[in-house]
C-alpha cells in the first residue's frame, strides 16, 4: 500500500530524478540491444571478407560500447528499480509480485549476456582475424546479441502490462494476478518489435558517427564502416514503422487523446499541430543527415554525424515522454494511480479517509482539529500530490493555485480528474481531508505575498 | 511485540503458488546469491585497493615487478565490478519482494543518499576504466594516474556505507521513528561495527584470491608476470591473516549490537551453532596459513584446503545472517500482513457499498450546454454565479460575446480579457467542436 516513509525530492519532484536516470538508461540500454546486433553483424562482414581495417574499426566500436554498456547501461538499468523503489514503492512492490519469476528470468539471462560480453571484449586482442580462434570468438558475440534482446523482451512486457495489462486480474479481493495474461498484454509483441527496430536504428546511427570519429584520416574505412551502417539503419525503418503502428493501436483511447500533450506541453495546447511539426522537423534532420553521410561518407561534416545523432535520440525522448505522459493518471492503467493509490480502494479512502491508514503519520495528525488543519493539509499534499508536484520547482503547485481563494481550491480538488485534466488521479479522503489539503495550500499564496 | 510504524505488506501474493518449497527455494537462492555478491565485491575492494597501492610502490620502487602485480589485478576489478553489481540485483529483487515493507522503507528512509548505489557508483565504474585504458598512456604521469586509481577506489569504498546503513535500518524496524534518516543510520553504533567487519572482510577475502591468482600466474611464461606472481602469493597471506584475525574480535560486537529480541530468537532457533563452525573453520585455514607463512612454495593441496576451510567459514556466515534477518524481522512481518489483511477487508466492504449504492438521480433541468459543461470538466473552475478558478459565467455572458467568439475563447483563452486572474485558463482542446457549440449557446443565454 502507500503508507510508506515519504521521501520528497525538493524543486526537482519525483518525476524529474526518474526521468533523468530512465533516460540516460533508455539511450544506453538500446545502443547495447541494439548494438549487439549490429555488431554481430560487423564481425561477420569483417570475418567473410578478411577486412582487418574494418575488423579494427568494430573493436573501437565495442569499446565504446562495452564503457558505456556496462558502467553506465546497466547500473541505471538497476537505477530505474532503485529509483522507482524510493518513488513509488506500492508500484514497484506490485509489479515485482506480478513479474518476479519473469524478472527473475530476465536475471539469469542478464548473466548470460554480461559473462559473453566480458568473454568477446576481453579475449578480443588474442583472437586476431585471419586465425582460425576467430570463428569461434564470433560465437561470442552471436550469443551476446541474442542473450541482449531477450533481457529487452522480458522488461518490455513489463512496460507493456503498465500501460495495457488486459485481464490480469482474475480476482479484485484479495487481488489475484493472472500471470500469464500480465505477460501476454496486448501491447508486449508489438512493442518488442517496434523497440526492436528503433534500437537497431540509434545503434546505426551511433555506430554511424563513431565510423566518422575513428575513421579519422583513413577514409576509405570511414566510407566502408558509414555504407556498411547506413544499409542497416536503412532496412530497419519499415518494419519500425509496421510495429509501431501496431502498437498505437493497442492504447486506450483516453491514452491516444493524450498524445498531442505528451509532446507539447499544456501552455501549447492550443497550438496542436506544434506536435506534428517537432516529430516531422526531426525527422527531417535525420534524414537529411544520414543522406548527406551515406552520399558523401568522405567529405559529410562531423556536424552531419553530430545532428544524426542528435535527431534519432531527440525522436526517442519523444516516444519516452509520451509514452510516460499518455499513462497517466495511471502507472498500472486501471489498477493503480501514480500516487500509489489503488482505483478499487478508492470507497474506503473516501470513506475512512486517508490519514486513517497513513502508518507514518505523526499520530497527534490522525484527527483534523482548526489547529493543525494546515499540518494535516501538507502531509495530505505530501501523500497524494508529490508524485506529480513540488511546492516551488518543477510542476509547483504554488503556482498552480496562484490567486486563489480557499473555497476554490477546496472546488478545483475535488474535480482534478476531470476532463480539462485528466492526467491527474482524483483526490482520495474525506471532505474534512480536502478541506485541509485547501487549507494547506492556500497558505501557499499568503507566503508569495510575502 | 508491537510496533509503531509498520508499513502494511503490498496486496498482492508472493508468486510462490502458494507452495513451501517454493518458499526454500527463494531462501536458498537469497543466501546463495546474495554470498556470490558479496564475494565478487569483497575482491573489487581488496584488488583496487591493491592495485593502487602496488602501482604507487612500483614506481616509487622503480620496480617492474610491482607495476605488474598492479595491472594484473585490474582485471578482477573489471570481472568484480560487472559480475558484483549483477549479482547484486538478485539479492535485490529477494528481498524485495520477501521483506518488501522493510526493505522499501528503510530504502525511502535512506534517500536520497541511496541512490548513491547508483550515481556514486556509475562514477567509480568510469573512473576505474579509466585507470585500467591509461596504463600505458599516462606510464610517465603517475601522480596523475595513481590520483585516478585513487578516486576510483574511494568511490568504491563509500558505497557500503550506504549499503549498510540500509540493511540495518531495515532488519530494525524497532529503531524506527516516523522522522529517522540516513544519517542516524550510519551514525549508528550497529552499523559501524558491521562496516568493520565487511572492510575486513573485505581485504580477507582479496588475500585468498590473491594467492589463487597468484598461483595460477606463476605459471605464465613471461618472467616479469612470474615473479608478479609470487608477490601476489605472498601478499595474498598476510592480507588473508591479519583481517581474519582481527574480525574475530569485530564479529562479537556485531552480533551483540542487534536488539535484544532478535538475538534471543536467534540464539533459541539454534542458528548459534553456525557460529561456531565458522569460528572453527576459519581458525583451521589461519593455521594451515601460519605454517606455511614464510614458505615461498605454497602447494596446490594446501592452497586448496585453505580456500575450502575459509569457503566452510563464508558459506555459515551467509547462512546464520539469513538466520538473524529471521530472527529480527519475522514478527515485524506477521504484522505487516494483519495490518494489511484488515485494510483489505475494509477495503472489500466499501467497494461493495459503492457498487451497490443507488446512484444519484440527474437532474432533469439540467440543459444540453449544462450538461456538456459538467461533462468536459468546465464546471472544475468555472461557476453559474460565483468567481471560482475563472470567471462566473454570468459575468461571461455580461460581456456580450457571440456565440462562435466563446468557441474560439474555449480553444485559444485569452487572459488579457481577465487581468485579475492569475493562472490563466488552458486551452480546452479536449472538448467537440459540437458540445462546445452547446455550451457557448448556454453560457450567452445566461442573465
Ligand atoms: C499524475 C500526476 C499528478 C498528480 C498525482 C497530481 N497532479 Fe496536479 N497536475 C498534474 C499535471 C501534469 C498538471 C498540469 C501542469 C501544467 O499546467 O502543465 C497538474 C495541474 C494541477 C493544478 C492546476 C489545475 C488547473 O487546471 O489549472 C492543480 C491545482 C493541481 N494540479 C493540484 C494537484 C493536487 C492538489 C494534487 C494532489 C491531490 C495533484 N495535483 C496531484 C499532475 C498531477
Ligand atoms: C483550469 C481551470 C479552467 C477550466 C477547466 C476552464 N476554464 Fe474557462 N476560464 C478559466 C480562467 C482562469 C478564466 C479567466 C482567465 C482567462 O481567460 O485565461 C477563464 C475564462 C473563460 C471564459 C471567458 C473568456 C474571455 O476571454 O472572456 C470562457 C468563455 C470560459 N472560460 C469557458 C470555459 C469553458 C467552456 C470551459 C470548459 C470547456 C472552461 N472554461 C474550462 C479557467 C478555466
Amino acid at each position: 500500500m502507500f503508507d510508506f516513509p515519504i521521501f520528497a525530492m525538493p524543486l526537482f519532484g519525483h518525476r524529474f530524478i526518474f526521468a533523468f536516470d530512465a533516460i540516460v538508461h533508455v539511450f544506453v540500454s538500446h545502443a547495447a540491444v541494439g548494438g549487439s546486433i549490429v555488431l554481430a553483424l560487423a564481425q561477420y562482414f569483417a570475418i567473410k571478407n578478411n577486412d582487418r581495417k574494418f575488423d579494427e574499426l568494430t573493436y573501437k566500436i565495442l569499446f565504446t560500447l562495452f564503457i558505456l554498456a556496462t558502467a553506465v547501461g546497466a547500473l541505471t538499468g538497476i537505477g530505474i528499480w532503485v529509483h522507482v523503489n524510493i518513488i513509488n514503492p506500492a508500484a514497484i512492490g506490485a509489479l515485482l509480485r506480478v513479474f518476479f519469476w519473469k524478472w527473475f528470468v530476465e536475471w539469469i539471462v542478464f548473466n548470460v549476456e554480461m559473462i559473453l560480453l566480458l568473454m568477446f571484449f576481453l579475449t578480443w586482442k588474442s583472437k586476431p582475424i585471419g586465425t582460425p580462434a576467430k570463428a569461434g570468438h564470433f560465437k561470442l558475440v552471436v550469443g551476446y546479441a541474442v542473450a541482449s534482446w531477450l533481457t529487452m523482451a522480458i522488461i518490455t512486457a513489463i512496460l507493456g502490462f503498465q500501460m495495457t495489462p488486459g485481464n490480469w486480474l482474475a480476482s479484485e479481493f484479495p487481488a489475484k494476478p493472472d500471470y500469464l495474461a500480465s505477460l501476454m498484454n496486448p501491447s508486449w509483441l508489438p512493442s518488442l518489435g517496434f523497440r526492436t527496430f528503433f534500437a537497431i536504428i540509434w545503434a546505426s546511427a551511433g555506430a554511424i558517427a563513431l565510423s566518422w570519429f575513428y575513421g579519422g584520416d583513413d577514409l576509405e574505412t570511414r566510407e566502408k564502416g558509414i555504407r556498411f551502417f547506413s544499409k542497416i539503419l536503412y532496412l530497419s525503418i519499415i518494419p519500425m514503422l509496421g510495429f509501431g503502428y501496431w502498437y498505437y493501436l493497442q492504447f486506450p483511447q483516453a491514452a491516444k487523446d493524450l498524445f498531442v500533450l505528451g509532446v507539447i506541453t499544456r501552455r501549447l495546447a492550443a497550438n496542436p499541430q506544434l506536435a506534428v511539426q517537432v516529430t516531422l522537423g526531426l525527422v527531417t534532420l535525420v534524414v537529411v543527415s544520414s543522406a548527406y553521410l551515406f552520399l558523401r561518407p568522405k567529405k559529410a561534416p562531423m556536424l552531419a554525424a553530430l545532428a544524426l545523432i542528435l535527431g534519432s535520440g531527440a525522436l526517442i525522448g519523444e516516444f519516452e515522454r509520451v509514452r510516460e505522459f499518455v499513462r497517466k493518471p495511471y502507472i498500472i492503467y486501471g489498477y493503480m494511480y501514480a500516487n500509489g493509490i489503488r482505483v478499487q480502494d478508492m470507497p474506503l479512502l473516501n470513506k475512512e479517509g486517508y490519514l486513517k491508514q497513513a502508518v507514518f503519520l505523526p499520530p497527534e495528525l490522525r484527527q483534523i482539529t482548526p489547529e493543525n488543519k494546515v499540518k494535516v493539509g501538507e502531509y495530505l499534499y505530501l501523500f497524494e500530490c508529490r508524485y506529480c508536484h513540488t511546492v516551488n520547482g518543477i510542476n509547483s503547485v504554488k503556482t498552480r493555485v496562484k490567486g486563489w481563494d480557499e473555497p476554490t481550491i477546496y472546488h478545483r480538488i475535488g474535480q482534478l480528474n476531470s476532463p480539462a485534466t485528466p492526467y491527474m488521479p482524483p483526490f482520495a479522503g474525506t471532505d474534512e481531508e480536502r478541506a485541509a489539503l485547501a487549507a494547506y495550500l492556500v497558505t501557499l499564496n499568503a507566503d508569495s505575498k510575502n | 511485540m508491537q510496533f509503531n510504524f509498520i508499513p502494511n505488506d503490498i496486496p498482492l501474493p508472493i508468486p510462490t503458488g502458494g507452495l513451501e518449497a517454493v518458499d526454500v527455494v527463494l531462501t536458498v537462492l537469497l543466501v546463495v546469491a546474495w554470498l556470490v555478491h558479496i564475494l565478487f565485491i569483497n575482491v573489487l575492494l581488496g584488488a583496487s585497493t591493491g592495485s593502487v597501492y602496488f602501482n604507487k610502490r612500483g614506481a616509487r620502487e622503480n620496480n617492474p615487478v610491482f607495476d605488474r602485480v598492479a595491472y594484473l589485478l585490474t582485471t578482477p576489478v573489471t570481472v568484480c565490478e560487472n559480475m558484483g553489481a549483477l549479482w547484486g540485483v538478485a539479492p535485490l529483487l529477494l528481498v524485495s519482494v520477501m521483506f518488501t515493507p522493510l526493505f522499501y522503507a528503510a530504502t525511502i528512509m535512506n534517500s536520497p543518499q541511496w541512490l548513491h548505489i547508483i550515481y556514486g557508483n556509475i562514477a567509480a565504474f568510469l573512473l576505474s576504466y579509466l585507470y585500467k585504458y591509461t596504463w600505458h598512456k599516462l606510464e610517465h604521469r603517475k601522480s596523475l594516474h595513481l590520483a585516478i586509481g585513487t578516486a576510483a577506489v574511494a568511490l568504491f569504498l563509500t558505497l557500503p556505507l550506504v549499503f549498510m546503513a540500509t540493511v540495518q535500518l531495515y532488519l530494525t524496524p524497532t529503531t524506527w521513528t516516523g522522522n529517522t534518516h540516513f544519517w542516524d543510520a550510519l551514525f549508528r553504533a550497529d552499523t559501524f561495527f558491521r562496516l568493520v567487519h565487511f572492510y575486513l572482510a573485505s581485504f580477507a577475502v582479496t588475500g585468498l584470491f590473491m594467492m589463487i591468482y597468484g598461483t595460477a600466474k606463476r605459471k605464465s611464461d613471461d618472467e616479469v608476470t612470474r615473479q608478479a606472481g609470487d608477490v601476489l602469493v605472498n601478499t595474498g597471506k598476510s592480507w588473508f591473516l591479519l583481517p581474519t584475525l582481527l574480525n574475530l574480535f569485530a564479529g562479537p560486537l556485531v552480533l551483540f549490537q542487534f536488539p535484544s529480541y532478535g538475538i534471543e530468537n536467534f540464539f533459541n532457533a539454534g542458528w548459534f551453532w553456525l557460529i561456531i563452525l565458522g569460528v572453527a573453520a576459519i581458525l583451521g585455514a589461519a593455521y594451515l596459513t601460519v605454517k606455511d607463512f614464510f614458505n615461498p612454495e605454497l602447494s596446490k593441496g594446501k592452497l586448496w584446503s585453505i580456500v575450502g576451510l575459509a569457503f566452510v567459514t563464508v558459506l555459515s556466515m551467509a547462512t546464520l545472517r539469513h538466520g538473524m534477518r529471521l530472527s529480527l524481522t519475522s514478527e515485524a512481518m506477521a504484522q505487516a500482513k494483519t495490518q494489511s489483511d484488515e485494510f483489505v477487508a475494509r477495503s472489500k466492504t466499501a467497494s461493495d457499498e459503492a457498487k451497490t449504492a443507488p446512484k444519484a438521480v440527474a437532474v432533469a433541468t439540467v440543459s444540453a450546454g449544462e450538461a456538456a459543461a459538467g461533462k468536459q470538466g468546465c464546471l472544475a473552475c468555472h461557476a453559474v454565479d460565483q468567481k471560482l478558478v475563472g470567471p462566473a459565467y454570468k459575468e461571461v455572458a455580461k460581456r456580450g460575446y457571440t456565440e462562435q467568439q466563446i468557441v474560439d475563447l474555449i480553444y485559444t483563452p485569452k487572459p488579457s480579457n481577465w487581468p485579475d486572474f492569475a493562472v490563466p485558463m488552458p486551452p480546452q482542446t479536449q472538448v467537440p467542436k459540437a458540445e462546445a457549440a452547446l455550451i457557448a449557446q448556454w453560457i450567452s443565454g445566461l442573465k
